[in-house]
């Protein structure tokens, strides 16, 4: 979950910083603003099994964050995003470049400079 | 003279006890004594912290043997008066009862710690009376009050241990009134019942999941709670559990 040691370059979009599971989940929140947990297997199409343990950790890691609601009959959870897209791209960008900063110094910043994508 | 008396006695006892450490030391075995002390220590702590049902007894019953094995090791290396060795196994036996006592309210305490488990109170009305009134049942053999707590994880559980019982949020979530009343229920049963074997038992954490199905005990816990909710509810709730 966005730890540098974890990161993995050959994976496709989210899934390079996060697990399969936690890049669906995230993709839910950011799409849908608050969902509850049924909202959340159903879009994903991940049984509960499989997603309980992953939501725990996101809400431990700060990327997700959730309120216990009771204004209807039952006791339920309300999800969403701690962040916006966004700004979570920011900060794992930044995490990036400061590694790579860390690990090559000037040469790192020149490529800074005369980056551009094609 | 009853002053006199009293001193007397003092000296004697720390006579004995001057007399245990040169005995023990000269024998050799005084590492041997502080190893298996502090090898029951860290025993009893990692009873404390221990996840699983059998890591707990398991990691308590090593903890007994290495404290027997001290008391073997002292006894062993006495060529003195035989006084203090009755005194010592009767205080060790005494304390170690208080222990398995005492234990497993301490480790209610351990569990609530570790989850930040809250009075269930706070969220929801009905399931602390409800679990009262089972509780006190006529056909469970004790009575006294168990509490319902509630802690924050996605993750579907109950369990129970000592005098209080545990719901996770994500277990409220998914089951209904009936189901949540026939694992409270269940829990209660296991709190409640007495017979067999109690300290190994409340040893024991107690859980209401798919992997502790099949034992006699589940059985006898689910038949409580199917009688005092309804069978239906028993087997909903599990299968929303598997
Ligand atoms: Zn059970």
């Amino acid at each position: 979950m966005v730890k540098l040691d974890r990161i993995n370059l050959s994976n496709e979009g989210l899934t390079k910083f996060f697990s399969p599971i936690e890049a669906q989940i995230m993709t839910v929140l950011w799409e849908n603003g608050e969902c509850t947990t049924p909202d959340i297997t159903e879009r994903t199409g991940i049984p509960l099994s499989s997603v309980a343990g992953t939501l725990d950790r996101l809400v431990k890691a700060g990327y997700a964050k959730r309120t216990v609601d009771r204004s209807g009959q039952r006791v339920r959870y309300l999800y969403s995003a701690s962040e916006s897209m966004d700004s979570t791209a920011n900060s794992i960008t930044r995490k990036v470049l400061d590694s790579l900063v860390d690990t090559f110094g000037k040469v790192a910043i020149e490529n800074f400079h005369t980056y551009n994508k094609k | 003279m009853a002053g006199l008396a009293g001193h007397w006695e003092m000296f004697s006892i720390s006579n004995e006890i001057g007399c245990y450490v040169t005995c023990i030391s000269d024998s050799g075995m005084l590492p041997w004594l502080l190893a298996s002390l502090f090898m029951a220590l860290l025993l009893f702590v990692s009873y404390l912290n221990a996840k699983t049902p059998g890591s707990r007894i398991s990691s308590f019953i090593a903890a007994q043997l290495c404290m027997l094995a001290s008391i073997g090791i002292a006894v062993s290396s006495m060529h003195c008066s035989r006084m203090l060795t009755i005194e010592i196994y009767t205080a060790y036996a005494g304390l170690s009862t208080l222990a398995a006592l005492l234990l497993p309210r301490v480790y209610q305490r351990v569990l609530i710690g570790r989850h930040m488990a809250r009075p269930i109170a706070e969220i929801m009305e009905w399931p602390q009376a409800f679990a009262n009134k089972v509780g006190n049942n006529s056909n469970l053999n004790s009575s006294g009050t168990l509490d319902v707590y509630y802690y924050d994880s996605a993750i579907p559980r109950a369990f129970a241990s000592g005098k209080a019982i545990f719901l996770s949020i994500g277990l409220i979530e998914i089951m209904d009134m009936d189901e949540l009343k026939a694992i409270l229920a269940h829990e209660v049963w296991h709190l409640r019942h007495r017979t067999g074997t109690p300290i190994l038992r409340n040893l024991s954490m107690i859980t209401f999941t798919r992997n502790c199905t099949g034992s006699e005990l589940e059985r006898l816990a689910d038949t409580f709670a199917a009688k005092t909710v309804s069978r239906n509810a028993v087997e909903s709730a599990r299968a929303k559990l598997s």
